[in-house]
């Protein structure tokens, strides 16, 4: 791709003048996702979604500019992250990366961001509380994740609820919340347990729940935990039907097609949340897969890979409209267009760099696919800080009405 | 293992005051703010301008350009939880920042990321140190009835004929059946026998 066009640097120079460019000019951006390590699973999806679009883009007419992807493997180490983010924008010039899947890699970029300037369009759904200027945030945050979920779960269910997680931050602030939604709805938390990022040892759990005999699960588990977890609870469902999913679910944030294909049967029945669904329909989904399936060869995609391709999307049509490859005017861009994405109008709410995304429920199937299981989504704001929410009042506000006399104001959650 | 426990706060309705000169990093705090739900409001060269229409429930201020007479409250005695805003580490003005009472701070420049933990930790130092001062004056108002107390159980032991500790048991009772602190109660005693401390002349 480099061969069309002059030197990088030269490209960027012709760029603000497209016009009168014969050859297509090309753009560096950055892709960052691990592609081997212990959540190579999603930073594959990542890496595909991203490369997907690239290729789909350098192929139209419709773009009058090439992008040259920079990919880099931190394969799974922390570690990595950070030099290979500056690698990324002080050796090839990138403005934009497109990258991480853990909230932890993308805490280890930010102050690489913060010196150079850069962007990170980060495609993952993460456990929210954080609204950094450098970064857009393409995946759901939890009043787009657990809270629909939750919404949805409790008053089919039950709420009372086993919480299980791996043990990081996500795990820990997506069970927090869990918590307190149940807690807020007058149920309860009968266990809670967290095991080691790929650890598979997890018997002792499905013991304990079988015990306790909660009306749901609610699991953060990710990867070879995550699956040796709902294996055992699927085995223990075939022993005693008081724990099959149509009675006592597994609920899961960040669930994919993958992983519910590599389960199968065990799998079918339990619940997910995502923007995104292989099994949604119409033109726009279609017109994905087939993309996937050429350029990626990926016949099974998940919401990590749409976001992924929506986000380069995001800035290629950024680029195109503005004429420019600033960050702060592509991003602009986004928040005042909506992206036509695979799962339908996606924006960027200027307030926080979040991704407006109507969260789906899914109920998975033994093929591998999720099906639709909730009411009909609809757009959710962003609000990462779950500053606007449904249920209770803080110890802080709680402190601050009594000190101050006023009463906390009645929290209404932002659906639009 | 309970990781899970500590409920999401919630500032929906909160006015941030930020005390610091017009500056680029004001108007990035104020978005940051807007997205904890919180309005914040710029405000120099002292607070008493920019308050107008009522109450801030927290302040940020500048400890570099910062000084006594922007607040309208003494050293220490803010009404509110303070964050205090530092560049210059220098030993003099981190001093100022504590003499003030700073419940927490933050370095400048203050980008996307601090704010929020910033928060949250002044606001629990400042309910904690706020619950402190409670309980010192309530402890200085126990300490300023010891004397009435001790008069109260002089008086029992002279009408009932017992002992110290046997009068003191019986005021606690009293204070305990009339659901009154016995600091309160040995008032209620005293001035039924006229105002005074009574007198054993004979002792």
């Amino acid at each position: 791709m480099d061969a069309q066009g002059a030197s990088r640097r030269g490209a960027f120079v012709v760029l603000g003048d497209l016009s009168v460019v014969q050859a297509k000019p090309t753009i560096p951006l950055g892709v960052l996702f691990s592609n081997s390590g212990p959540y190579a699973n999603l930073g594959r999806e990542g890496l595909g979604g991203a490369l997907t679009a690239i290729a789909e883009i350098n192929n139209s007419d419709r773009f009058a500019f090439e992008f040259s992807p920079q990919v880099r493997d931190p394969k799974g180490s922390i570690e990595a992250y950070a030099p290979l983010c500056r690698e990324i924008v002080s050796d090839t010039g990138a403005h934009f990366v497109v990258g991480c899947t853990t909230s932890w890699s993308r805490k280890e970029v930010i102050p690489v961001l913060e010196k150079t300037g850069a962007q990170l369009w980060y495609p993952c759904p993460y456990e929210g509380f954080e609204s950094n200027d450098h970064v857009v945030y393409v995946g759901a945050c939890p009043n787009q994740h657990a809270v629909p979920l939750l919404d949805h779960i409790v008053p089919a269910f039950g709420a009372s609820v086993a919480l299980v997680g791996s043990n990081y931050i996500w795990g820990w602030e997506t069970n927090r919340i869990a918590r307190e939604h149940v807690e807020a709805v007058g149920g309860s938390v009968l266990s809670e347990r967290y095991v080691a990022l790929g650890d598979t040892d997890i018997a002792y759990i499905v013991e304990e729940i079988a015990r306790k005999k909660p009306d749901f699960v609610f699991n953060t588990l990710i990867g070879p935990s995550s699956h040796a977890f709902v294996r055992a609870y699927a085995e223990l469902g075939r022993v005693d039907r008081a724990f099959s999913p149509a009675t006592r679910p597994i609920v899961s944030c960040n669930w994919t097609e993958h992983e519910i294909d590599e389960l199968g049967e065990d799998a079918a029945g339990h619940f997910s949340v995502a923007p995104y669904f292989q099994s949604m329909t119409g033109a726009a989904n279609a017109r994905f897969l087939a993309a996937a399936r050429d350029y990626a060869g990926a016949s099974r995609v998940s919401a990590f890979f749409a976001q992924s391709y929506s986000a380069v999307y995001m800035i290629a049509h950024g680029v195109a409209a503005t004429k420019s490859w600033n960050t702060d005017a592509v991003l602009a861009h986004a928040q005042s267009h909506d992206f036509e994405a695979p799962f339908g109008p996606v924006r960027i709410d200027g307030r926080n760099n979040h991704a407006v995304l109507a969260p789906h429920i899914g109920r998975a199937n033994a093929n591998g696919q999720f099906e639709p299981a909730g009411p009909q989504a609809v757009p959710v704001l962003p609000d990462p800080y779950l500053a606007s929410r449904p249920f209770v009042q803080s110890v802080f506000v709680d402190a601050h009405a009594e000190q101050t006399g006023r009463t906390a104001a009645q929290h209404l959650k932002v659906v639009k | 293992m309970t990781r899970s426990l500590g409920q999401t706060p919630n500032f929906e309705g909160w006015r941030a005051a930020i005390l610091h000169r017009p500056h680029e990093m004001v108007k990035a705090m104020t978005r940051q703010l807007e997205r904890f739900g919180i309005r914040g409001e710029a405000c120099w060269p002292n607070l008493l301008a920019a308050e107008p229409d009522g109450e801030f429930d927290i302040l940020f201020f500048d400890a570099d350009m910062g000084h006594e007479s922007q607040f309208c409250w003494g050293p220490g005695e803010a009404p509110i939880p303070t964050i205090a805003l530092i560049g210059s580490e220098a030993p003099g003005r981190v001093a100022w920042a504590i003499a003030q009472g700073a419940d927490a701070h933050l370095l400048k420049p203050v980008g996307s990321a601090g704010i929020y933990a910033a928060i949250l930790l002044a606001t629990k130092a400042f309910e904690k140190r706020q619950a402190l001062v409670d309980e010192t004056e309530k402890l200085r108002a126990r300490l300023s009835a010891r004397e009435c107390v001790a008069a109260a159980t002089a008086q029992i032991m002279m009408s009932d004929n017992v002992d110290a500790g046997e009068a003191y048991r019986r005021l606690r009772l009293m204070a305990m059946r009339e659901r009154r602190t016995i600091e309160v109660m040995s008032a209620a005693i005293l001035k039924t026998v006229g105002g005074g401390v009574a007198r054993n002349d004979s002792a």
